[in-house]
């Protein structure tokens, strides 16, 4: 073809495309800045799938029933698929998961804040399923939407079955609130530590959210981190409050006008003094990747030399 | 740090039911064919329900999507020999925008001498797609590794009994019904 398409043409063209509903996919002409930005994200949610497997999975060997360790084994393990469905879209991009992985041992790449704090105790399990994976799905139902084909597809998948961690986290916190006065003080005492941490998952608010007006024009978003923290509380903050639980938040109230619940201000230092590396747990969430990483080399090393020797039979 | 763990990457097609088509349902990393389908069912797979797997080399599929066949002229012109024997491609396409956790179907076979004829018959022939197709697949025969038929129940069956992983299972008698209350009703302290 004789006249190649200037960049303003191709990216009216890839706007309009957007506009009208369609998915990108990978082959598809895209900005670099699209990709750039599908690149971070997707590679920052997928370290959070797989660093989120350490605060839960510290407590399988004490889970207090048969029942409730196999609902937590397999809650562990779908994170862990979720990682490996979100490096395949990252991978789509054009980056190796290899060097997606090299960075977050490396300590050079986010994850999701709220893995950096303990989970000191039992009940805590069940408020990460019920609040923070809640936080998670409200965010990930959005994202289904997404106009990057692979990132909305995982997302899809993700979601169908983040529903059971909801679910299960759900049914021991009103299990616990209904129960003993301890096992109620423990329900307490995990939102106490949660709460906050959770609302931050949505990330700064607007008025600091730097990419937040390309990534909606792109429709790699569809909402804001404002809109949908006020939709998941003005969801979860009546849930809370019909289990007879206080919210720690002597700020909060309900608007009768705007229908929404108001809460009081969000420490951001503390968000950001976590997120650039001084959390309770961040040293050790990245020592335990690192071990693992390095305990599994020989598991590693023992499947691909397996596949060299079939390889090499083959050929003789 | 060494390179161990990248790995060729698998395309994944899992099939739901004996009469349903294979999808895209996404990729592994294995160091060969039989990892790659015991990986694809542990990412894939942890619930039911799955009848087939097949793997293959992301390499050896060949994808275009609808943009692509627009904007590239002579898509299809290619060096092939004459002599070039033929062998069977599987055909595989996306025809709605709808939401979805599937990249694209499998629509069927076509004998030709390469993917990318593969992929000019499949279009020329009118018979893969009903309107329109955003996106294509071909996969050559001898890329496709097939789990077994034997190994349904040991790979496959396992995710059944596991009814705990479905959000249906906790619609027990623990949830109080959904307060009627006003908000301005719900104690603050």
């Amino acid at each position: 073809m004789s006249e190649e398409k200037t960049y303003e043409e191709k990216l009216a063209e890839f706007e309009a495309r957007i506009q009208r509903g369609e998915k990108i996919e990978p082959g598809d002409w895209m900005p670099d800045e699209y990709r750039r930005q599908l690149i971070r994200m997707i590679s920052q949610h997928a370290h959070s799938e797989v660093v989120g497997m350490l605060p839960e999975g510290a407590w399988i060997p004490h889970a207090p029933t048969l029942r409730r360790k196999m609902i937590l084994i397999a809650k562990v393990q779908d994170e862990g698929g979720h990682g490996q469905y979100l490096y395949h879209a990252a991978e789509s991009l054009g980056v190796d998961r290899e060097e997606l992985i090299a960075a977050l041992l490396a300590g050079k790449a986010k994850y999701s804040n709220i893995f950096n704090y303990p989970t000191l105790t039992w009940a805590d399990i069940g408020m990460i399923g019920w609040l923070v994976d809640g936080a998670a799905i409200k965010n990930q139902t959005m994202l289904a939407h997404s106009s990057y084909g692979p990132y909305s597809r995982a997302m899809v998948r993700i979601c169908a079955e983040e529903t059971f961690h909801y679910k299960q986290g759900k049914e021991m916190i009103t299990i616990y609130a209904k129960g003993t006065p301890e096992q109620r003080q423990m329900a307490q005492d995990a939102l106490d530590r949660w709460w906050w941490p959770a609302l931050m998952m949505f990330g700064p608010p607007d008025s600091q959210s730097i990419h937040t007006k390309t990534l909606m024009r792109w429709k790699v978003k569809i909402k804001t981190n404002d809109q949908l923290r006020q939709e998941f509380i003005n969801e979860i903050v009546p849930e809370f409050l019909a289990l007879g639980l206080k919210i720690p938040d002597p700020d909060l109230h309900y608007d009768e006008e705007t229908g929404n619940w108001v809460i009081g201000p969000i420490d951001w230092d503390e968000f950001w003094r976590v997120i650039r590396g001084n959390g309770p747990m961040n040293r050790d969430r990245l020592e335990a990747r690192r071990r693992a990483h390095e305990e599994g080399a020989w598991v590693r090393e023992a499947l691909e030399a397996y596949a060299q020797r079939q390889r090499q039979a083959s050929m003789n | 740090m060494t390179r161990d763990t990248q790995w060729p990457r698998w395309e994944v097609f899992k099939q739901d039911r004996p009469d349903r088509p294979h999808e895209a349902v996404g990729t592994v990393h294995a160091p060969d064919a039989d990892v790659a389908l015991l990986n694809a069912r542990d990412v894939y797979v942890r619930r039911p329900s799955c009848y087939s797997l097949w793997v293959a080399p992301e390499s050896a599929v060949f994808k275009m999507t609808a943009y692509e066949l627009e904007t590239t002229p002579n898509w299809w012109k290619e060096d092939l020999p004459e002599e070039a024997p033929e062998e069977t491609y599987h055909i595989f396409n996306k025809q709605t925008q709808r939401r979805s956790m599937v990249a694209v179907t499998h629509v069927g076979n076509i004998q030709a001498r390469s993917s990318r004829e593969a992929l000019r018959k499949a279009i020329d022939s009118g018979q893969f797609v009903e309107k329109i197709a955003y996106m294509w697949w071909v996969v050559p025969e001898s890329a496709i590794t097939r789990s077994n038929e034997e190994d349904v129940p040991s790979m496959f069956e396992p995710a059944e009994d596991k009814t705990y992983r479905d959000q249906s299972y906790y619609t027990g008698s623990v949830f109080a019904r959904r307060s009627q209350r006003r908000p301005e009703d719900i104690r603050l302290s």
